[in-house]
């Protein structure tokens, strides 16, 4: 189906509601969310503590270090998870890279325009696949790329002395400095467009309320 | 027969009179062994000899104090041999007064080999070795004729050291250490062993306190449990041990500095000056040609062409921090004094940040430091050349900073331009539909 054929396709009227978020993932996805956040304020308040007093630069480290091992941890109860569960398809890469990138295209038209036409959805959501191909390329690269080597940096800089052999050769402690900063502005960018992609449901309030009941939202 | 006995006392007479002063020194210096008596006959009074740079030397011996000196056992030929074997060296020249110092300090190892040994790989001795002038040799903190025991080089006043480290003693003197050792070794009512001079810096194997490896560990040979102390509030206390020097925080007053320190990896340990190496300074003379202090990106290329130019090296930037000079190093307040913000370092512009110097160890482990703009620390291009030193909020990245503040404003700019482009096409749709 070509995107002009899509987009002439009529509004669905009537939805059945899919079970798309199971507790143990709503849980993980809010208590991340939590967690992430709080790194995001802490780091700030340790970048930039000579702009920002929410707390003392200690007080800082000390929570950044504790909700770092809090979130590396449930990181691991997320990828458990997904691993021993059928779920995981939501993360497989698309082989048939061709059609992921059209798809990923029709996705991003869909947002561009086709969002404000009322135009359907391209991506059906069902419990085994339900990012569209632009979620599905951003979680794969949050949840297997960054998270990780933010995870990793972080714990490089949490003991210095412990993990010195390895920050010697990635090239000193700056250079894992710079790597965590990096992957904390991508953070930073990310939970702004989350946010927003967010309300881009049915009603703005469509995917929040996802996220607590776990069942999907009427579309109109 | 009255004239021969009237010549006779006559000539006794003139003996006595000649050995008098003897006899009188010989009464009261019972302790001066017999030959050294004939030498301080001479040597007590006011003798001066010319040297060869015309400057006159003293050749006068405190009778006193040699006396009390722990080598009046060996007395005078103990040292000065060339006397013993009869041959008086008061004809032959001497250039000056330093060659004839230099010249005994051969002799003490004689004896004290192994004091001498350990003296040979000292500062003191390096500094000697490079003809310093002021360097001093074993008589100038031993003196050349006084010579005492080793319980008064335990001193309060800080005497040989205070000689030449005046203002480094008066520091010393008003710090917790120095005011331990005038109150009876008591600090906050304990009894402690406060250091002296030798304490920290050895008696003989003066090192360089400057070499990154010394200090820190001299420091907790002592304050055992200042490694687990620090523990216990400072996270990642070790690397903050190793990376910052205790004076920096246990200093308070003092003025501080970042210093990168040329450092191999591979070898691990400082790139030491020597006649191989020389061409480090003509690069960074190359390098820095206007003379302003190292810039990032010359800083970069220093760190590139001396990996270029020495084999088998891997030469990177060891930063620490440090007070900038050696006599607030000594004013070491009580732990309760002591720097415990973390702010005062891990904020943009904080003053150690500021003054920022590239140095070059001497074969001795003093350091040669030469200035580098601080910017080297927030730019960059010292990721790669300054990569082993990162105070978080201190040294940040500036391109980093600009990169969060886009990353803000495009987390912003998506949902503001988002729902403009919505407004703008519903307006559209509409329109078109009438």
């Amino acid at each position: 189906m070509t995107t002009s054929e899509s987009t002439q396709k009529p509004i669905e009227q009537s939805h059945k509601r899919v079970y798309l978020h199971a507790m143990p993932v709503r849980i993980w996805h809010w208590a991340n969310a939590l967690g992430f956040l709080v790194l995001i304020l802490t780091g700030f308040q340790i970048r930039y503590v000579d702009l920002f007093s929410l707390m003392s630069f200690e007080t800082a480290v000390h929570l950044h270090d504790w909700v770092g091992f809090a979130v590396i941890a449930n990181w691991f109860l997320w990828f458990f998870y997904y691993i021993t569960s059928d779920k995981i398809t939501n993360y497989h890469a698309d082989l048939d890279a061709p059609n992921f990138f059209k798809r990923y295209f029709d996705q991003a038209q869909y947002y561009s325009h086709g969002i404000f036409k009322g135009e359907k959805r391209p991506h059906d959501v069902n419990p085994n696949d339900k990012f569209n191909p632009m979620q599905k390329l951003t979680y794969q690269f949050v949840m297997f790329i960054t998270a990780p080597i933010t995870f990793l940096t972080g714990l490089m800089m949490w003991d210095v002395q412990r993990f010195q052999g390895l920050i010697d050769v990635v090239g000193g402690i700056r250079v894992v400095n710079t790597v965590h900063v990096i992957m904390f502005i991508l953070f930073v960018f990310f939970i702004f467009l989350h946010a927003y992609m967010g309300v881009l449901g049915p009603k703005p309030s469509s995917h929040y309320k996802e996220m607590f009941t776990g069942w999907e939202e009427p579309h109109e | 027969m009255k004239t021969g006995t009237t010549f006779g006392t006559l000539l006794l007479a003139i003996a006595l009179l000649g050995m008098a002063p003897a006899v009188s020194m010989a009464d009261h210096h019972e302790e001066v062994s017999n030959p050294d008596i004939k030498c301080l006959k001479c040597h007590s009074k006011n003798l001066r000899k010319k040297l060869e740079d015309g400057e006159k030397m003293s050749l006068r011996i405190e009778v006193e104090a040699f006396e009390t000196s722990v080598h009046r056992v060996i007395g005078c030929t103990g040292c000065h041999r060339d006397v013993a074997k009869g041959k008086h060296p008061s004809k032959q020249p001497i250039a000056s007064q330093r060659a004839y110092s230099l010249k005994h300090n051969q002799t003490c190892s004689q004896c004290h080999e192994a004091a001498y040994d350990t003296y040979k790989g000292s500062v003191h001795a390096s500094m000697v070795e490079d003809g310093d002038a002021g360097a001093p040799v074993c008589s100038d903190c031993h003196s050349a004729h006084a010579i005492q025991p080793r319980t008064v080089y335990e001193p309060v006043n800080g005497e040989p050291c205070s000689t030449c480290h005046t203002e480094i003693n008066d520091a010393f003197a008003q710090s917790v250490h120095g005011l331990a050792r005038t109150e009876g070794n008591l600090i906050r009512g304990e009894h402690v062993t406060a250091p002296s001079c030798a304490g920290c810096h050895n008696a003989h194997d003066i090192s360089a306190v400057t070499d990154t490896e010394y200090l820190v560990p001299k420091c907790i040979s002592c304050h055992e449990v200042a490694q687990l102390a620090h523990e216990q509030w400072l996270p990642n206390a070790a690397m903050h041990l190793k990376s910052v020097g205790c004076a920096a925080c246990h200093s308070p007053q003092a003025e501080l500095r970042v210093d990168l320190q040329l450092y191999d990896q591979l070898k691990q340990a400082p790139v030491r000056q020597n006649e191989s190496n020389s061409t480090v300074q003509e690069t960074l003379a190359a390098i820095d040609t206007n003379g302003d202090g190292l810039d990032p990106v010359e800083l970069w290329k220093l760190v590139r062409q001396i990996n270029d130019q020495e084999q088998a090296s891997d030469v990177t930037l060891l930063g620490r921090l440090e007070v900038t000079n050696s006599i607030d190093a000594h004013r070491l307040a009580a732990s309760t004094e002591a720097v415990r913000s973390c702010e005062s370092c891990h904020s943009k512009n904080a003053e150690p940040f500021q003054n920022v110097t590239v140095s070059l160890s001497r074969k001795d482990g003093r350091k040669e430091s030469f200035k580098a703009d601080p910017k080297v620390l927030n730019s960059a291009m010292s990721v790669e050349s300054v990569g082993s030193f990162y105070a978080p909020g201190g040294t940040r990245i500036k391109l980093l900073d600009g990169l969060l503040v886009l990353a803000l404003l495009g987390g912003l700019a998506v949902p503001v331009v988002h729902i403009g482009l919505g407004k703008i096409l519903r307006k559209k749709l509409e329109s078109d539909k009438k």
